[in-house]
């Protein structure tokens, strides 16, 4: 890093805000994806004000700026391709104002998800996009990638609850969108246009987040299927049925299996397991619900069904579901994870698509998700030091999202493109699209400075 | 590539299993404290297999985050992979004194102990008036934070063996030095032979000890093999007080703080809650309990070595006990009485003891 | 005055433990001299007792620590502590900083304020002892 920029940056940030320490570089080159490269140096910033004089010395210097959360990211959003100033925002971690009459809080980015959580529920509210990674992501990299989670089919996901942000613009200049009312349709919906963005058009120093009442009651049950078929019209089934899950998770085959070798878990060997909750003000609410689950369930031979009891027995019928992820992640040396989604009525095509493709490549695909919205997680196991199944890793890939288009669904419900995913963006937009898209990007980052290399929207080659 | 260094041939696996997901982010407390992803676990595998890949080099750049970690294995405990990062870090710190790359702190400590007899370089043994050396069932061993930190709180142990009746003796113990292993070198041979042949020469069967990490080294390391081979037994007092019926109550608000070398490490969470829930009827928990339990700051060497970061650590801690409304924070370890009262606030009004100095309190009031 | 690279403000009156005392007129102000934190190395912990605590001379009224050091600070004349310098709870290094101003630590109502001669104070005496202690650490390391 040039000294005199180097200096400048401790200027509008301070000292100690400042850091191109070789073990803040080395840790600030990854996220949670298989993506690195390093960047010149890392910020701190602690309010808007540092943010925006940081991106107008870059955008002067035409300097690169990747900001950056908890960087769990799955697909490189956060990996600093061009170098550049990683902007750390989780110094920013502040509860600004939690307001229940006005059903909202507001929160500075690095506020880690669980800390919010852990902050409503006294007041029994709840904010619903229920990502796995909670514990450490914060929300600022939730709105960047609209996270979802598995509470998805009932409460949506981030961007169903983004009132308002404070936003830092490419330039350094700052602005706000949307409006803390509860609905409002004046002006362009820009706050829609950043949440998902990835960080590539601004970077959110404020969110306003709409809250719920948190339903106090709720109702789990499990049911096995030896025929695939059955569980996805059971999946159909249950979501035309008149009431709405607030979680169906669906756990395919070879995850059943892997889970058995590794767990004392001994799960049936089947083709699908799912997993249905609802929730309500009452327990009655949930358990008419469920009622109506279970019906769809023995309605579509399963093999087995249980109704939780109680608490305890909720959390056994979770515990396969919960383990997947960590299970999965230990079989192989490394894994890629996707979150292909499709339209509902696909969910089994899309099971048995991906079963094919793990037979056509010879690999260890193991499949869970949430049934619930289409989002499923398939996980490709596989050993990263042998060139040759790295290569039918990344054929399997582009065969996995050409179905899932072909489906009519797209690459990612939830994770981002990021650098994972750039190159499959033309199968899923069109021309046209590719061009609005960077149209847009142009806009609003004429230099290419913020989180520059990202989302496939770059003519320049990696 | 052959494996240059002992961490790569024993680790390298599990180093490469870490799947960068962060999650240890959520529960690593020296990242909790400074939002420095290079000191939180994932940064540290993520430094380790540079190194491996030969893209850095292992040398005093790494010191910062190599031995800025308390070993608490809070991470380990929250990994879906399980990579054990403790034993890969402890394992690291080895290799780096091996080529001359060591925190001063640690290296001091290792010095200290080829001339002094405890870590704290401190020459007169405090006097606790009781008789050393002597024939008797069980040796109590103190412990060096016991011995010259938190002389008060061994004082009141002391005071409630002798209360409880308990046939034991001290000995002129010398630094158990077990924490050389977690800062890059040896348990000290001189200084476990001297142990052993004192406990020995008392005749006794068990050994009882109020320091977790001494506990954890009795047990542990193979330097102490002469204990087991002997038929001693080496309890940690909190399960040695387990055994008795405290009659003494308290109504105030009491909660608990697991050390992590007493849970985690060595999986004892129950005993002391067993003794603290008959004495104490208002007893809360805090959120982080357990296998889950925030590390006060202090292990790992990291209080000797990071200070300031340690004592603000255990204020994080602190205000987690204070939170639950809890009068008193109860504890079974010296060195996290010691860490936690240096980060107490004027304005925090907790008392923090160890289960059994509480105890003697409590005895003295009634 | 500058004795061998320390510095030892003539005026002030010291304990032998090299802790300085300011005399304010109803109140004394305590701290620690240049010479102890530099062998001292960075504070980490300074107690501060309760305001009215009765001070004795040559007792110890409260420790304090830096990574390698426990230290204990004795009374350097009897009295009550009336003020705490409470900055120094959450930033201990302001000793390390500045010992004789924004690193104050104690203020000590006297009880009889010609406890004063007792300590340590001409130019000369200040020279003589500092010069000893200098030698005597020297010869410990």
């Amino acid at each position: 890093m040039e000294e005199r920029i180097k200096q400048a940056l401790i200027n509008i940030v301070g000292e100690t805000n400042y850091t191109d320490n070789l073990i803040d570089l080395v840790s600030y080159s990854y996220d949670g994806s298989q993506h690195r490269h390093r960047p010149f140096c890392a910020v701190w910033p602690e309010t808007a004000d540092h943010v925006s004089g940081v991106l107008k010395l870059a955008n002067t210097e035409k300097i690169a700026v990747i900001p950056r959360g908890a960087g769990t990211g799955l697909s490189g959003m956060a990996v600093p391709v061009r170098g550049g100033i990683v902007l750390d925002l989780c110094r920013m971690n502040r509860i600004l104002k939690i307001s229940i009459e006005d059903r909202l809080a507001v929160v500075e980015p690095g506020v880690v998800y669980a800390d919010l959580e852990k902050a409503l529920a006294p007041h029994g509210f709840f904010f619903p996009p229920d990502p796995a990674s909670g514990k450490v992501s914060t929300l600022g990299g939730n709105v960047a990638t609209n996270a979802g989670g598995l509470k998805g089919a009932k409460y949506g996901t981030t961007r169903d609850y983004v009132l308002s942000l404070q936003v830092v613009l490419p330039d350094g200049r700052i602005m706000r969108t949307g409006s803390k009312a509860m609905k409002s349709v004046s002006g362009y919906d820009l706050t829609r246009l950043f949440v998902g963005s990835e960080g590539t058009l601004g970077v959110v120093t404020e969110i306003t987040l709409k809250i719920n009442p948190k339903p106090s009651a709720s109702s789990t049950s499990l049911a096995t299927f030896d025929k695939l078929d059955d569980a996805g019209r059971a999946v159909s089934r249950i979501m035309i049925s008149g009431i709405v899950p607030s979680a169906l998770e669906i756990l395919g085959r070879h995850t059943l299996s892997a889970i058995n070798q590794n767990t004392d878990l001994n799960l049936p060997e089947v083709d699908a397991m799912l997993l249905a909750e609802t929730d309500g003000y009452t327990q009655e609410e949930a358990d008419f619900q469920m009622r109506r689950i279970i019906d769809v369930f023995r309605n579509n031979h399963p093999r087995q069904v249980q109704l939780a009891k109680n608490d305890r027995e909720a959390g056994d019928l979770w515990l396969a579901r919960k383990s997947a992820y960590g299970v999965l992640a230990r079989i192989k040396s490394h894994f890629v994870l996707e979150d292909v989604t499709v339209p509902m009525a696909n969910i089994a095509e899309l099971l048995k698509g991906i079963e094919a493709i793990g037979e056509r490549y010879n690999l260890q695909i193991a499949t869970f998700g949430h049934a619930g919205d289409g989002n499923l997680h398939p996980q490709i196991l596989y050993d990263g030091y042998d060139s040759e199944e790295v290569k039918r890793v990344e054929a399997a890939c582009r065969d996995l999202f050409e179905l899932a288009i072909a489906l009519e669904g797209t690459l990612t419900g939830e994770h981002g493109i990021g650098l994972s995913k750039a190159q499959y963006m033309t199968l899923e937009h069109d021309p046209v699209a590719m061009d609005v898209m960077r149209s847009i990007k142009k806009i609003f980052d004429p230099h290419d400075i913020l989180n520059p290399g990202k989302m496939g929207l770059d003519t320049q080659d990696e | 590539m052959e494996a240059k260094y002992d961490f790569v041939k024993r680790y390298r696996d599990q180093i490469l299993k870490c799947s960068k997901c962060g999650f240890c982010q959520a529960v690593c407390p020296v990242f909790g404290l400074t939002l420095r992803p290079a000191l939180n676990a994932r940064g540290k595998m993520l430094i380790l297999k540079e190194v491996m890949d030969g893209q850095i080099a292992l040398d005093d750049t790494l010191i910062e985050t190599l031995f800025q970690c308390t070993t608490c294995a809070n991470c380990l405990k929250n990994c879906p992979s399980d990579v054990n990062v403790p034993e890969i870090i402890r394992q690291v710190r080895k290799d780096m004194v091996g080529i001359g790359s060591c925190h001063p702190a640690f290296r001091g400590m290792q010095q200290v102990l080829q001339s002094h007899s405890n870590i704290y370089a401190e020459d007169e043994p405090e006097d606790f008036g009781r008789e050393r050396n002597k024939k008797a069932r069980s040796v109590y061993f103190i412990g060096c934070v016991g011995s010259h930190r938190e002389a008060e709180s061994t004082l009141a142990t002391l005071r409630l063996l002798d209360r409880l009746k308990v046939d034991y003796t001290l000995i002129d113990e010398v630094c158990c030095s077990g924490v050389l292993e977690d800062v890059g070198f040896q348990t000290n041979e001189r200084l476990a032979r001297k142990n052993i042949e004192l406990v020995l020469a008392t005749g006794s069967e068990t050994i009882i000890t109020g320091c977790p990490y001494c506990f954890r080294t009795f047990t542990q390391n193979q330097q102490y093999a002469a204990f087991k081979e002997n038929g001693i037994d080496v309890l940690h007092i909190s399960q040695f007080l387990k055994r008795f019926d405290i009659e003494v109550k308290t109504d105030r608000r009491v909660t608990y703080h697991d050390p992590c070398d007493l849970g985690r490490h060595c999986g004892i969470y129950q005993e002391p809650r067993d003794t603290i829930q008959k004495i104490a009827s208002n007893f809360v928990e805090m959120p982080r309990n357990r296998e889950n339990a925030l590390c006060c700051g202090a292990g790992g060497g990291v209080r000797g070595a990071f200070a300031k970061n340690s004592i603000a650590m255990a204020r994080r801690r602190i205000q987690e006990a204070v939170d639950t409304g809890a009068e008193v924070l109860l504890t079974e370890c010296n060195s996290c009485v010691h860490n936690l009262t240096n980060a107490r606030l004027r304005k925090q009004h907790i008392g923090i003891y160890t289960t059994t100095a509480f105890i003697n309190l409590l005895m003295d009031a009634g | 005055m500058e004795i061998e690279g320390y510095n030892m403000p003539e005026d002030l009156y010291y304990e032998g433990n090299h802790f300085w005392v300011r005399d304010e007129g109803d109140v004394l102000v305590m701290g620690m001299d240049d010479f102890a934190r530099k062998l001292a190395g960075e504070i980490v912990y300074v107690q501060l007792p309760e305001e009215g605590k009765m001070i004795e001379t040559g007792k110890k009224f409260a420790k304090m620590e830096s990574g390698k050091w426990l230290g204990k600070v004795f009374g350097p004349v009897s009295g009550e502590l009336v003020e705490v310098n409470e900055a120094l709870e959450e930033n201990p290094g302001l000793i390390n900083e500045d010992c004789y101003g924004k690193g104050w630590m104690y203020k000590i109502k006297p009880r009889d304020k010609s406890e004063l001669e007792k300590l340590i104070h001409t130019a000369e005496d200040i020279q003589k002892w500092l010069l000893a202690d200098i030698e005597k650490y020297a010869k410990e390391k």
